[in-house]
């Protein structure tokens, strides 16, 4: 693309996390049998009236600090009218005047550097029921209707697709790691749509922008913005114009397709909504919402860092809530979070996989796993060791020391008794020597093999590699 | 008396999804201008504060705990609707959004 | 027959303590007199057998407050369980609601015996109750003359002494104007001190319930049952409940009374006027301040409320469209013709036309001009009448322009029922308490009313003075009674 510059601008709406819906106390959880989840609020019945669920502010207040918005203290709703079936009232109640937070940004690592993406606003507002179509029919299902949503819609400040992949990952681990969602796209609580436009480079105005629908995957975006950019330059080049088009992303095809042409901007009849009186902000309660706030991804990379692990382990664990949620409990313990999270991302995650298993339902306590650490990083356990006797630690109640003597593992870290032992297999193999001695290096190999095996693997490996070493330097 | 374009009577009753015959049409033609003209009186209103009042609420919204409370049964959801499929309320196939 | 419905409450209450009098009795003479006065058409729904259990199970327990035992008529826009409520519209002349208005909750834990469910304009939209489409109900004072509305079945339905007590609901006067009409009380609280939950919408923010009444006592004692916070409605109150009879019958004197000017004006007829004057010279002559006072943007009062009012309403009927409850069209092809023919066929020609004027005011290139500018005048009208509350007690004016006329007069202005509603509308664009109460009559003998208007939560103060003017008016009030 060297004649045209793209514009984008990214709408993304994610379920809520709450027990109850937005508008109602119908319970807001994903997968339950169709129409059991609902109130004749959520139904929108003659006679009633919206009443505020108290987590999904502080879920908006918590969310607007995330992304560094400016949080509105003073807020109401807003009735957007529009008839659809899944629109049980055919209004919607979202705020449209006073959204819980404007002007806030994130920060993607882009491999030019940082780049800001600005984020125009982000409100609350109710899900609409689901519809699924069956020939020349739709069925309703109203268990979705009233879920809470936040919708976060950025400023036409992105240029390429990979900024708005990275903006979009970067959303979504942080709205998960905040647990404001859990941004399942392919259940719906996470979607995205993007608006997409091109002018000639230098141009001062923007081009006539396409909007793309619900796109089923972060990756697929970027497609679809490609794809889109192609479609749109093709047009221009052809000296076509372009039309305002809502377009959806076809998985099958890798395309996007035509959904339709905008009409003359649709007309939502906006009003402030009467039944919800105003809803004020202290400064307390928004603390006591911030309060609650779990450690976020940013903060969790410098804490690996900083601890020693490497960058890609700490991809590793920040790829996976549980464990690094698990590693968290630790950080005021003296535990070597780089020996620790080898072990938790390597066998532990390995035997997990294998069975099927969360890390809670193990028998690992703190105190097993503190243990467990120490042991390996002291030599009294070598990974050998570990591996033998990991099944155990897992799946018994017993304690390290305690499975350790049942499988007759004695580390010896006795320097003394390690030369010992080392000076005994020097005699006994008199040609290594020699061969060391002549400049062989792979003697040493093969002298420590035999050492570890005089000691049936039961000396810390590292102490008698180094000790071997000395003495063979010795024999010069 | 002013009269509403046939088109603006056609618009107003699509906003509010109301199929009209065209006999229907004339009459409010007349009846929506003649609303309209009274209602026409505030632009005469100057001077006036920009504040607004939304509704004579007396107090701030007092919020709910996150509590799930009882819900209807999936009989009571389909009891009133006029057409229903299986656990379903149904209506025509509704065209992507 | 003894006419048992003709007393007052407390003379029930005595009876029903004295075991002279049982619920049963009671609701005899209720469905013997609806049986032979039909033709007011008061009610849409009756709920004979169920009363009947009620009265029957009433009767196993101790006669608990005034109201126990007392039958009641509720307005059919207000949502009652395996009850039809229809909002006097085809849109839901088979719709039985699977949940209880809050209020009706309440009357049925304070041992009242609701009816049935009266007549009304269809979702309250008129000011003569004939835009129901059950036919409109009649003036007991006078058959050939409307009754009010929107609460007109309720207001009947009392005036004619079928049931001694009525809830009805108060968007722009729909209690106190029908209240006017046929010589009743009727209060139309602050906004927020009644629950909305269960009142179908027509606008939130105007909407509120209350009691329709022969007396200012047994006002002030269904409104003690109506009144309280609710957790399910977000804009009620959730101040403390007082007893709205502890100031009747104390003695008024010296009070600072406050006449809007506008709503004196030539606007009002000269029938009304004197009755009116009367009043004012009773006030007088027990040594209250009785002066003109200028409130802000009364003139233009009835466009404002047209504005907010079906701007509001075309959002609240939206939901009526033929999918989850309510009637279906059998012309359904898309889910557009869905909608339109639904609503085409289901709503009557008033409703139809004001929800698409209210759409169109919403609409994106009106609603600054209208709607936005409403709101902001609103919001100017409500504090130039707080500001004369810091001067007055209360606020008096006359209710209606005329008294009650023909039945058919108004259905060919779509302005009339509007214009109906000019005095009793800026009571409801402030959110205060105002009341209904009889004061005289007209030369064809016809009721007419004065209301008082109080500032928020000032409902007792209301009907201290109204109380005061009802002993000292002691009008005859049977005028209305209907045949035993």
């Amino acid at each position: 693309m060297t004649k045209y510059e793209a514009t984008i601008g990214i709408e993304v709406h994610v379920e809520v996390k709450t027990n109850s819906k937005f508008f109602s106390a119908s319970e807001n959880r994903y997968g339950k049998s169709a129409n059991m989840a609902t109130t004749v609020v959520d139904l929108g019945y003659p006679g009633t009236l919206p009443t505020i669920n108290q987590e999904v502010i502080n879920q908006g207040i918590r969310a607007s600090h995330l992304l560094h918005c400016t949080l509105t203290k003073k807020m109401h709703f807003d009735r957007k009218n529009y008839f659809y079936p899944d629109n049980p009232k055919n209004y919607q109640i979202t705020q449209n005047r006073t959204p819980i937070g404007r002007n806030g940004f994130l920060e993607v690592e882009t491999d030019t550097g940082l780049e800001r993406i600005d984020i125009e606003e982000m409100h609350l507002e109710e899900d609409t029921c689901k519809s699924a179509h069956k020939g020349r029919v739709s069925l309703l299902d109203f268990n979705r209707g009233g879920v809470p949503l936040i919708e976060i819609v950025t400023k036409p400040c992105i240029h390429t697709k990979e900024a708005a992949v990275l903006y979009l990952e970067k959303l979504r681990e942080t709205l998960f790691y905040g647990d404001i969602s859990d941004c399942k796209i392919e259940e719906g609580s996470m979607r995205c749509d993007a608006n997409v436009s091109i002018a000639p480079v230098g141009s001062k105005t923007l081009g006539t922008k396409c909007e793309i629908k619900n796109i089923g995957s972060i990756r697929n975006v970027g497609v679809a913005i490609e794809k889109e950019i192609a479609r749109q330059e093709a047009l221009l080049e052809k000296g076509e114009t372009l039309e305002e088009q809502t377009r959806r992303f076809d998985d099958q095809l890798g395309d996007t397709v035509l959904m339709r042409v905008k009409e003359t901007g649709n007309d939502y009849r906006y009003f402030p909504e009467p039944d919800i009186p105003y809803i004020l902000l202290e400064e307390k309660e928004i603390q006591s919402a911030l309060e609650t706030l779990p450690m976020l991804p940013d903060e969790r990379r410098k804490l690996y860092l900083a601890r020693g692990i490497q960058k890609i382990n700490v991809e590793k664990l920040l790829a996976n809530r549980t464990l690094s949620d698990y590693m968290n409990t630790f950080i005021e313990t003296d535990l070597d979070f780089v020996i620790a999270s080898n072990l938790l991302l390597g066998d532990i995650s390995s035997y997990l996989n294998k069975n099927f298993m969360q890390l809670e339902e193990t028998k690992l306590t703190p105190e097993k796993l503190l243990d467990l650490v120490a042991k390996i990083k002291s030599g009294e356990l070598s990974s050998k060791n570990v591996k033998d006797i990991l099944e155990d630690v897992l799946e018994k109640d017993t304690t390290i020391e305690a499975i350790m003597k049942e499988k007759n593992i004695q580390n010896i870290t006795d320097v003394s008794f390690v030369e010992e032992l080392i000076q005994k297999v020097l005699l006994e193999n008199p040609a290594s020597v020699q061969d060391y001695q002549d400049g062989k290096d792979r003697a040493v190999k093969y002298l420590m093999g035999q050492v570890m095996k005089e000691a049936k693997g039961s000396i810390n490996p590292k102490i008698a590699n180094e000790k071997l070493l000395e003495l063979l330097q010795k024999t010069r | 008396m002013e009269k509403l374009s046939v088109d603006e009577v056609k618009h107003i009753a699509h906003l509010a999804r109301i199929y009209l015959t065209d006999e229907e049409v004339e009459t409010y033609r007349v009846s929506l201008a003649k609303l309209f003209q009274s209602m026409d009186e505030i632009h005469a209103v100057k001077g006036y504060n920009e504040d607004i009042l939304i509704a004579p609420w007396t107090e701030e919204a007092a919020l709910r705990e996150d509590q799930v409370g009882e819900m209807l049964t999936q009989e009571e959801v389909l009891q009133n609707a006029p057409s229903k499929n299986g656990k379903f309320i149904e209506v025509p196939v509704m065209l992507s959004e | 027959m003894s006419k048992y419905l003709d007393l007052g409450i407390t003379e029930i209450h005595k009876l029903y303590q004295e075991k002279r009098l049982t619920p049963t009795q009671l609701l005899d003479e209720v469905f013997a007199r609806l049986e032979k006065n039909k033709e007011l058409n008061c009610f849409i729904t009756l709920r004979k057998e169920e009363a009947y259990q009620e009265a029957l199970k009433l009767e196993q327990e101790e006669v608990k407050g005034l109201l126990w035992g007392i039958p009641i008529a509720i307005k059919d826009n207000i949502v009652t369980k395996n009850v039809r409520t229809t909002c006097a519209s085809k849109m839901l002349e088979n719709f039985i609601p699977i949940y209880d208005a809050t209020v009706i909750e309440k009357i049925q834990a304070a041992g009242m015996i609701m009816i049935g469910k009266t007549n009304m304009d269809e979702f309250a939209m008129g000011s003569t109750s004939e835009t129901s489409y059950f036919k409109a109900p009649k003036n007991p004072w006078k058959t050939t003359h409307i009754t009010g509305g929107s609460s007109g079945g309720s207001a009947a339905a009392v005036a004619s002494r079928i049931v001694p007590l009525a809830l009805g609901s108060d968007t722009g006067g729909s209690i106190r104007q029908p209240a006017s009409y046929t010589g009743l009380v009727g209060m139309k609280p602050t906004y927020g001190r009644v629950s909305r939950y269960g009142l179908v919408a027509f606008a939130s923010s105007l909407d509120q319930i209350g009691p329709m009444t022969r007396t200012v006592y047994e006002n002030a004692l269904l409104l003690n049952v109506l009144a309280g916070h609710d957790v399910k409605d977000l804009t009620s109150s959730s101040r403390e409940v007082e007893d709205y009879t502890s100031l009747i019958g104390k003695e008024i004197q010296g009070l600072k009374i406050g006449i809007p000017a506008y709503l004196v004006s030539e606007i009002v007829s000269p029938e009304v006027k004197t009755v009116f004057n009367h009043v004012v010279e009773i006030l007088k002559a027990h040594g209250n301040t009785v002066e003109l006072v200028d409130i802000d943007y009364l003139k233009q009062a009835v466009p404002l409320y047209q504005i907010i009012a079906m701007g509001e309403a075309s959002s609240n009927l939206a939901r009526f469209d033929g999918i989850r409850y309510g009637y279906r069209t059998a012309k359904e092809g898309t889910v557009d013709e869905l909608y339109e023919r639904t609503r085409s066929e289901g709503f009557g020609e008033e409703v139809k036309r004001r929800i698409m004027v209210g759409s169109s005011l919403l609409s994106s290139q009106k609603a600054k001009l209208y709607y936005d500018k409403a709101l902001s005048i609103r919001d100017d009208m409500q504090a130039s009448f707080l500001k004369a509350f810091e001067k007055y007690d209360l606020l008096l004016a006359p209710t209606t322009t005329t008294a009650a006329y023909p039945l058919g007069e108004s259905l060919q202005d779509p302005l009339k029922s509007f214009m109906d509603d000019v005095l009793v509308i800026p009571a409801n664009m402030a959110g205060l308490p105002a009341l209904n109460l009889p004061a005289g009559f007209n030369q064809e003998h016809l009721p007419i009313g004065v209301q008082i208007i109080g500032a928020p939560f000032e409902e007792k103060k209301i009907y201290q003075l109204a109380s005061f003017l009802e002993q000292e008016l002691s009008l005859d009030l049977e005028g209305g009674k209907c045949n035993d």
